[in-house]
């Protein structure tokens, strides 16, 4: 063969090889696996109490005096790992998540496990970390037609959450939590680790009675821009999540 | 196993090829700094970049259809709001700032007179939902692009997907902005050897060089810092500048140095557009400056400047026109492909 003819053999096919793979990499690969064992199921439920919150139907008392109800929530779950005695032994890769308290589906996360690794704890950030705040425009929960995103200023609201409140002193009793910030002093991303007592079965929840009860909702009720504020309310965010051991709340 | 290493060389070869053939590749100016834009995260091809271009001209961005970037960033004036000291946007809603011109914003690191914005990518968000610019929503913008006839081919053309999404809509906004490259002004020509200075021309560049570069700082003629150039507080705006971002007491009155480049045609100058003529600002620093807390070391002693030196350094502004820049039919209305894509 002459060397142009040998090259046509060899890139010919190559070229359809080439097509091809970029095809392939370009769908979505599917996260879960048939089996169910190599995979794990993280849910995220929204609570308020000992209720979950739909969007839809949002209206909760607790007490005898405290009315609330919940509009908006949303919040950012992002860079999830698991972790055995300390150690990190697994971590999900591109791990975004938008937990929208009105989007059920939003609530399960399946993460492959191809190795059925074991763990015996999970950590995630809650909100955005600053190098992905800084890195241009991204798709998928990410993406800004999802709400989560300060154009004025740049950077990911880590948590939102509006409503009303009758213990609430601002008009209408409307409170309104955006929180994030991606810069220091003001940097509100919240690492959670958290540990887990059924691998099978992960349920974490999130008690908007808890935020509200604890950030004083009479008194602070708007904080709509990175500062110190939404440093402290953060944490207390953070400190609203907790396990859940049997899977009553689902 | 000869054969596998030359068939995966092959793929390789093949593979590098393969991209250059389909990507544009983005061309910095010999000899100026690394570009700071990850262009790997958004990898320019033409077709992308045409996007961005209808997108930058097109009032389909703003509430009621009637503002488009282009409104307060025209071409002619260095991709300013031409003539106007505060922009006005949709209603005539006026804003409270100067708009910049745009250009070579691969280099920038952050954007705004206050750095508010951390990337490129997310600028057009700013604009889109401000309420006195063009107060509108990127989702509801996707949706209407998505309604169109020509949006969804011209989005599939540039990322294989004709499903809108917004981090595509403004990358390919970026895009088109990055390709806003000016280099060849007659500063350019003489630093390439292929032109000379006047005498007066250079009598400017040396004075220029000895007052304006640490801030002013070749060839971007900005050093992308946030100073304060003593100019006195409008009161009407109170405009803190850079501690609006930082909320540090030692950004208070900083603003970003802008790039001087077709200075002759983007004025009015300063962030809130006060001074309208280059000898109004080169009065401001030799006769205006204001001493305050941060003000810039640079400026703390007075700038002595004859009125003859003041000429001097204005004719050296005007070697930085790039008329390529400016009436560069790559950068203007795409007429042609709007036409194009209604076609078929
Ligand atoms: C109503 C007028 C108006 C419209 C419409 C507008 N801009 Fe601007 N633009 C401005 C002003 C004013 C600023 C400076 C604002 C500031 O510093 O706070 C600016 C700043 C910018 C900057 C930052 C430049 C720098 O050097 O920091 C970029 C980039 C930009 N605009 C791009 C766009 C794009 C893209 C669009 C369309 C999506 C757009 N603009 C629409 C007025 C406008
Ligand atoms: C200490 C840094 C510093 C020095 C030195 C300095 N400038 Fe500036 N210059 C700035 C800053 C900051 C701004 C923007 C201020 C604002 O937006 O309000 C600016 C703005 C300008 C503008 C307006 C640009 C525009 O697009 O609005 C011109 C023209 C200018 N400078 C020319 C000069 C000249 C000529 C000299 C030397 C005589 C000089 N500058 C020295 C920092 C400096």
């Amino acid at each position: 063969m002459t060397p142009i003819k040998t090259l046509l053999v060899i890139f010919s096919p190559l070229f359809f090889l080439l097509v091809a793979c970029r095809g392939a990499s370009a769908r979505p690969r599917p996260l879960a696996t048939s089996s169910s064992s190599g995979i794990i199921r993280l849910s995220i439920i929204p609570t308020f109490g000992s209720k979950n919150i739909l969007i839809a139907d949002s209206s909760f008392q607790t007490g005898d005096s405290h009315n609330v109800q919940i509009d908006v929530l949303k919040f950012y779950v992002s860079h999830i790992q698991f972790l055995k005695n300390g150690t990190v032994v697994l971590e999900e890769q591109k791990s975004f998540h938008l937990i929208d308290a009105a989007i059920k589906a939003s609530f399960d996360i399946v993460i492959p496990n191809k190795h059925a690794i074991s763990f015996d704890a999970v950590r995630f950030n809650l909100g955005i970390d600053s190098t992905t705040s800084v890195s241009g425009a991204m798709g998928g929960d990410l993406d800004p037609t999802k709400g989560m995103y300060w154009t004025w200023q740049s950077g990911y609201v880590n948590f939102k959450c509006e409503g009303k409140s009758n213990l609430c002193k601002a008009r209408n009793n409307e409170f309104q939590f955006h929180l994030g910030g991606y810069r220091q002093p003001y940097y509100c991303l919240q690492t959670l680790t958290l540990p887990v007592h059924n691998p099978n079965e992960i349920t974490l929840q999130f008690n908007a009675e808890t935020f509200l009860s604890h950030s004083d909702v009479g008194t602070h009720h708007h904080v709509m821009s990175p500062n110190a504020e939404a440093v402290r309310l953060s944490a207390i965010v953070a400190n609203s999540f907790s396990m859940v051991k049997s899977s009553t709340a689902k | 196993m000869k054969t596998k290493i030359i068939l995966c060389v092959a793929l390789c070869i093949f593979a590098v090829a393969f991209r250059s053939a389909d990507g544009e590749r983005f061309e910095a100016p010999a000899h100026w700094q690394k570009p700071v834009y990850d262009f790997r995260k958004n990898p320019l091809t033409s077709n992308t970049i045409a996007l961005g271009r209808a997108l930058f001209y097109d009032p389909i961005l703003s509430r009621n259809n009637t503002i488009s970037c282009a409104s307060c960033h025209s071409q002619y004036s260095a991709f300013t709001h031409g003539d106007h000291a505060l922009s006005h946007g949709i209603d005539d809603r006026i804003g409270t700032r100067n708009a910049p011109a745009l250009m070579n914003l691969a280099w920038q690191r952050s954007f705004m007179r206050d750095g508010a914005i951390n990337h490129l990518d997310m600028q057009a968000l700013a604009p889109i939902s401000n309420p006195a610019e063009m107060d509108e929503n990127i989702t509801h913008v996707v949706a209407k692009l998505q309604a169109t006839k020509t949006y969804p081919k011209l989005f599939y053309k540039a990322f294989g997907d004709s499903v809108i999404s917004g981090a595509h809509t403004l990358k390919a906004i970026a895009q088109f902005m990055l390709t806003l490259v000016s280099s060849n002004a007659k500063y350019d020509s003489v630093m390439r050897k292929q032109a000379v200075f006047s005498q007066q021309e250079r009598k400017g560049y040396l004075l220029f060089q000895k007052h304006c570069s640490a801030c002013h700082t070749e060839p971007l003629f900005t050093n992308h810092a946030f100073m304060n150039n003593g100019l006195p507080v409008d009161t009407t705006l109170r405009d803190m500048g850079r501690f609006s971002v930082t909320m540090n007491a030692d950004d208070s009155l900083k603003f970003s140095v802008p790039t001087l480049r077709n200075i002759e045609f983007s004025y009015p100058y300063m962030h809130d557009g006060r001074f309208k003529r280059l000898s109004d600002v080169l009065h401001h620093y030799t006769a205006g400056v204001v001493q305050s807390s941060t003000l810039a070391k640079e400026l703390k002693k007075p700038i002595v400047l004859t009125s003859n030196e003041k000429v001097d350094i204005i004719a050296f502004l005007l070697t930085l026109t790039d008329r390529t820049f400016l009436f560069s039919p790559a950068f203007s209305f795409p007429q042609n492909m709007i036409e194009e894509a209604a076609k078929d």
